[in-house]
């Protein structure tokens, strides 16, 4: 066996593992600095692990209409988000950004947006339904800004590649990246909503639908499920970070990558507050803004495709 | 003009069809009509004479005077009368005219009065159950007086089967309860959605009866009734339970000590503040923002703790006793209330600031849930509700009772009519509760709690009483009676009648808006549910849809 | 979005600090008239049975064993800590103690029972007249002759060794 092969995979599992240890630590800062701009003590930083494994032993319940679509889609879930994290960089450069280009990446992050989808048809009730096509609506409108920001990279440094992608390959304009700081502009707009978070989490609204598409979910489905969620937030906040802030990621090793954490850490914060402070938005409100956004890409990519 | 006045008025019209009239005092009027002239007497109050329709009542009488009596109630605000329009029904076959074609509001009222006594609301647009469940057997009545308390009946029928209605082409069912998160106690609202607009809603409740109005005739005392009319609602204890001695009182004609008035008027005050803080949290809860929710309750938890100082308990005070009070305000506790006003103001102040300018929550409570005067004059819609839609109504000072006919204060509206104008409105409630306590807190002068009662109450006297409820207008009804309990004891908490509004406020909505407009008119679903029943769910039939509902409205026969 | 308003909330919300209190790992004091769980003193009882008449939940249960001894008994189970029984005992033997953490599943954690020993009237037995009308302290206990008027004592049928000597409201007690 090649030795390139074998640090190959290593590294892959290096940066699944990473992300797995890590993601319920930045649920549970979100959580506390929730908790103290609501001026209470809230619950322990280590919480949500102890919730991962108090649900890990729980009783697993299949009371959907297709249990074995509700297992399909909860192991996807995860399995999707975590294949993005081994292509993503991560403080240093991604092990197995060879494997794929960008396109696989739109396509595996599409594949885990559709993982609640099919959550909510194996569950089957009113409820769910109601949850999933509010889901598909904000992914109709969402996903595309992501695909635009991927072809204004690719059209400035002419390459689908990853790490070409992943290292700022938007700003590399000849003047200024007017595309790019239009779509950073975009994207920091519309981070809440890629990670589902208030006030873009009508899609799971607790108040209103009853947890949509999770309804019929219990037990370690849940425990998995809850963790891509929280999988999704780092994963994103490395997506976002080697697209629009990759400066200082090839600082020497450990600098690089503790420089990567602070800057999650940094976007995490940046979620918390947003959440913290804003009343969940009704669908057809978000829709309009996340069109609005759209429009706004559209114009950034016409620009990037005359140069600037 | 006053009752005397109104009565006159009454009497040019009707004549010979007006069988007796009492007026207690300057505010009070009893009339009774002959049945025939029933409908029309009331068509007369409502539309010529413009008076709000509050709450209709049956009575067992059949042991005193041989038949059976329906109430009509009705207030004049603006000359601060409440007046009762009375009838008869025999006492087999028990039959009156219903109102309910010229009084939209009077649906559940009717329909409660057919399933407790038996006695049929002829011409009833919809004379379906309310109260009782499905598989109920027929002709057995519940607050008959020849129907014990604790009769299980032998024959009831668990397997009569749900009937809905037909759903509306293009539309699914989304069911909202019994259980939901939003809703603390079960009711159920079952809606007719297309895509995410709801068309129609059907809604069956009265899941949680407890038979109080059957215990206070059978098993419990005078002074007993206090106690558990606190426990109606697990917000509002201090008005049912003040509501209900005012209204013995008012049967009884005493009243109480001066400083017993203004601790009623206090307590229901401070009762007023934490009713409010709590559901402006609320609101925001619903619409997603949990942020201003905690803050919210973070700023009344210091109300709870000063009720517990004075009363002895955060919510069930035990404050009331029928000519008096428990409990006193010591100077100490005077000036730590004192500073708790000031502390609450000054916090209340930048959160009311925030929030009316926060475009994020207007953008979720504006348009929505939309109530307009006109359907608050239809369908009796009380509080905040009506204040909100422009109506001028607030009992306090309308109905005067306690000690507010001694402080001033503003009754708060406003004209969107929608659940921000009822956000505001419920804010800015807050202030004007303030100044009442600092008002009482000055004036009290030291007395007796307790009047003394020497004799037994006099019996078979009517007392009604309208007390200002965070909710809106909370109506009590008492009979007095022998054996030192009363015959008969209505509750109308706001939530009856604000409740039946609900249909008309979430038609041509989203489904994300249902729950904020549920939660706008602030439901007791406690405080509506007190009627007897022994709980056995079983099958539920339809209420009354949406369409129905408007063809009511709209084709109202002159 | 309203950036301003939004910072204003924050900055309310990040004034007031952190509010949540230590209970249960540390007491939590209540102010001196709460209303716990009620204490029935039988040195000072003298089976007046007023506690009996004016409970709203029916929860205190009176029985007369012979003429001389009176047996008194404090379910506890629907107590609604109203507080009327410490209200209108013209003995001041029941005190509204501060406990509210009282949940637990034997009955006998809370029940408290007195025996009375009833002295006799030369006149008529016994019996006893209230102040208040509508507090129904007239609590009548048994003249040898009178016991039909004996309507307002509440007594368990559960609790009984022998017939009762009066009809009364049946309350069903297990455990």
């Amino acid at each position: 066996m090649d030795l390139n092969f074998i640090w190959l995979i290593l590294g892959g599992l290096a940066n699944v593992i990473v992300i797995l240890l890590v993601a319920p630590f930045f649920q549970g800062v979100l959580r506390k600095i929730t908790a103290r701009i609501q001026s209470r003590q809230g619950p322990p930083i280590w919480q949500p692990y102890y919730d991962t494994f108090k649900l890990l032993g729980k009783e697993d319940i299949e009371s959907g209409v297709s249990p074995k679509m509700q297992r399909f889609a909860t192991y996807l879930s995860l399995a999707s988000i975590l294949t993005v994290g081994c292509l993503v960089p991560m403080g240093f450069r991604a092990p197995m950004n060879g494997a794929g280009d960008a396109i696989l990446l739109v396509y595996l992050l599409t594949l885990s947006g559709i993982c609640m989808l099919l959550a909510g048809l194996a569950a089957g009730s009113t409820y769910s339904l109601v949850g999933i096509s509010r889901e598909m609506m904000a992914m109709l409108t969402l996903e595309p800004l992501f695909a635009i920001t991927i072809v204004i990279g690719a059209l400035h440094t002419q390459s689908f590649r990853i790490d070409t992608l992943l290292s700022g390959g938007i700003y590399q304009t000849a003047g200024l990246p007017v595309s790019g700081i239009i779509m950073l502009g975009v994207m920091l707009l519309s981070f809440q909503a890629f990670v589902q978070r208030v006030p873009f989490d009508m899609s799971e609204a607790e108040t209103e639908i009853m947890e949509g598409p999770l309804m019929e979910y219990s037990g370690p489905k849940l425990a998995i499920f809850k963790y891509a969620q929280m999988a999704k937030l780092v994963v994103f906040s490395a997506l976002f970070i080697g697209l629009f802030v990759p400066w200082g990621s090839g600082l020497v090793f450990p600098f690089g990558w503790l420089l990567f954490w602070v800057k999650v850490f940094i976007l995490v914060l940046m979620v918390t507050v947003l959440a913290a402070t804003h009343a969940r938005y009704r669908i057809d409100q978000a829709i309009r803004y996340f069109a609005a956004l759209l429009a706004v890409g559209l114009v950034a990519l016409i620009l990037a495709s005359n140069g600037l | 003009m006053d009752a005397r006045e109104r009565l006159n008025q009454l009497k040019e019209k009707f004549g010979p069809a007006i069988v007796r009239a009492d007026m207690p005092n300057d505010s009070r009027l009893y009339v009774y009509v002959e049945p025939s002239a029933l409908k029309a007497v009331c068509r007369y109050v409502f539309r010529d004479l413009d008076a709000r329709y509050v709450i209709s009542i049956g009575a067992d009488d059949r042991p005193f005077s041989g038949n059976f009596l329906v109430f009509h109630d009705f207030a004049f605000d603006k000359d601060k009368i409440l007046c009762s329009i009375i009838t008869t029904a025999a006492a087999d076959n028990p039959k009156v005219d219903t109102i309910s074609d010229i009084i939209p509001g009077a649906n559940w009222a009717e329909r409660e009065i057919s399933d407790m006594f038996g006695i049929e609301a002829v011409g009833h647009p919809y004379p379906k159950r309310l109260i009782l469940p499905d598989g109920w057997p027929d002709g057995l009545h519940p607050l008959r007086k020849d129907m014990d308390w604790n009769h299980v009946p032998k024959d009831f029928d668990e397997n009569r089967e749900f009937k809905f209605g037909e759903t509306p082409p293009g539309c699914t069912v989304v069911p909202f309860g019994p259980f939901h998160p939003t809703l603390d106690e079960p009711a159920h609202f079952r809606l007719y959605v297309e895509g995410e607009v709801v068309r129609g809603c059907e809604y069956r409740g009265f899941m949680v009866h407890r038979g109080i109005e059957k215990l206070s005739e059978t098993v419990l005392s005078y002074n007993d009734i206090p106690m558990m009319a606190e426990r109606i609602c697990g917000i509002c204890g201090c008005v049912h339970s003040v509501a209900y001695v005012q209204a013995v009182e008012n049967a009884a004609a005493i009243k109480a000590p001066p400083r017993a008035e203004y601790m009623r008027t206090v307590m229901l005050e401070i009762e007023r503040l934490h009713s409010h803080l709590l559901w402006v949290g609320l609101a925001c809860h619903l619409v997603g923002f949990d942020t201003l929710f905690m803050q919210s309750w973070r700023i009344r938890e210091p109300i709870m703790w000063m009720a517990e100082k004075i009363t002895g308990n955060r919510k069930t005070y035990g404050l009331c006793l029928v000519g008096g009070v428990r409990w006193d305000i010591t100077p100490e506790i005077r000036t730590e209330l004192r500073v708790l006003l000031d502390k609450l103001e000054a916090e209340w102040i930048p959160v009311v600031a925030a929030v009316v300018k926060d475009k994020n929550i207007q953008k979720r409570t504006r348009d929505v849930g939309v109530a307009d005067k006109q359907a608050c004059k239809e369908m009796g819609l009380v509080g905040p509700v009506a204040r909100a839609a422009g109506a001028d109504i607030d009992c306090r000072r309308d109905h005067p009772y306690a000690a507010y006919d001694r402080v001033d204060f503003d009754v708060i509206t406003h004209d969107t009519a929608d659940v921000w104008g009822r956000v505001v409105v419920r804010a800015k409630e807050v202030f004007e509760s303030i100044k009442i306590v600092r008002q009482c807190l000055d004036k009290m002068e030291p007395g007796p709690l307790m009047l003394d009662i020497d004799g037994e109450l006099p019996v078979g006297r009517l007392g009604v009483s309208s007390v200002e409820a965070p909710r809106g207008e909370s109506h009590h009804f008492v009979i007095t009676g022998e054996n030192n309990k009363p015959r008969r004891w209505r509750v109308r908490a706001p939530t009856y009648q604000n409740l039946q509004g609900v249909p008309g406020m979430i038609k041509d909505q989203m489904i994300a808006d249902m729950t904020i407009s549920l939660g706008s008119i602030d439901p007791c679903f406690s405080c509506t549910d007190r009627m007897e029943t022994i709980d056995l769910k079983s099958g539920e039939t339809r209420v009354w849809s949406q369409d129905e509902l408007f063809k009511l409205v709209r084709e109202r026969k002159a | 979005m309203s950036v301003m308003s939004k910072l204003q909330e924050t900055l309310v919300c990040l004034g007031a600090g952190r509010v949540t209190l230590p209970y249960p790992f540390k007491a939590e004091p209540v102010p001196p008239n709460f209303r716990g769980r009620p204490i029935f003193d039988a040195n000072k009882c003298i089976g007046c049975a007023g506690c009996a008449n004016n409970c709203p939940s029916r929860e205190i249960l009176v029985y007369d064993v012979c003429q001389e001894v009176r047996v008194l008994k404090y379910v506890g189970r629907r107590c609604t800590y109203c507080g009327r029984c410490a209200d209108v005992c013209p003995e001041k033997a029941i005190t509204m103690s501060h406990e509210f953490e009282t949940g637990t599943n034997a009955i006998n954690d809370i029940s408290q029972k007195l025996d009375i020993f009833m002295s006799t009237c030369q006149r008529c037995g016994r019996c006893f007249k209230g102040a208040q009308v509508l507090d129904e302290l007239k609590m009548k206990g048994y003249r040898f002759d009178d016991l039909q008027n004996d309507r307002w004592v509440f007594r368990s049928q559960a609790y009984m060794e022998g017939e009762p000597v009066v009809d009364d409201i049946k309350i069903e007690l297990e455990g």
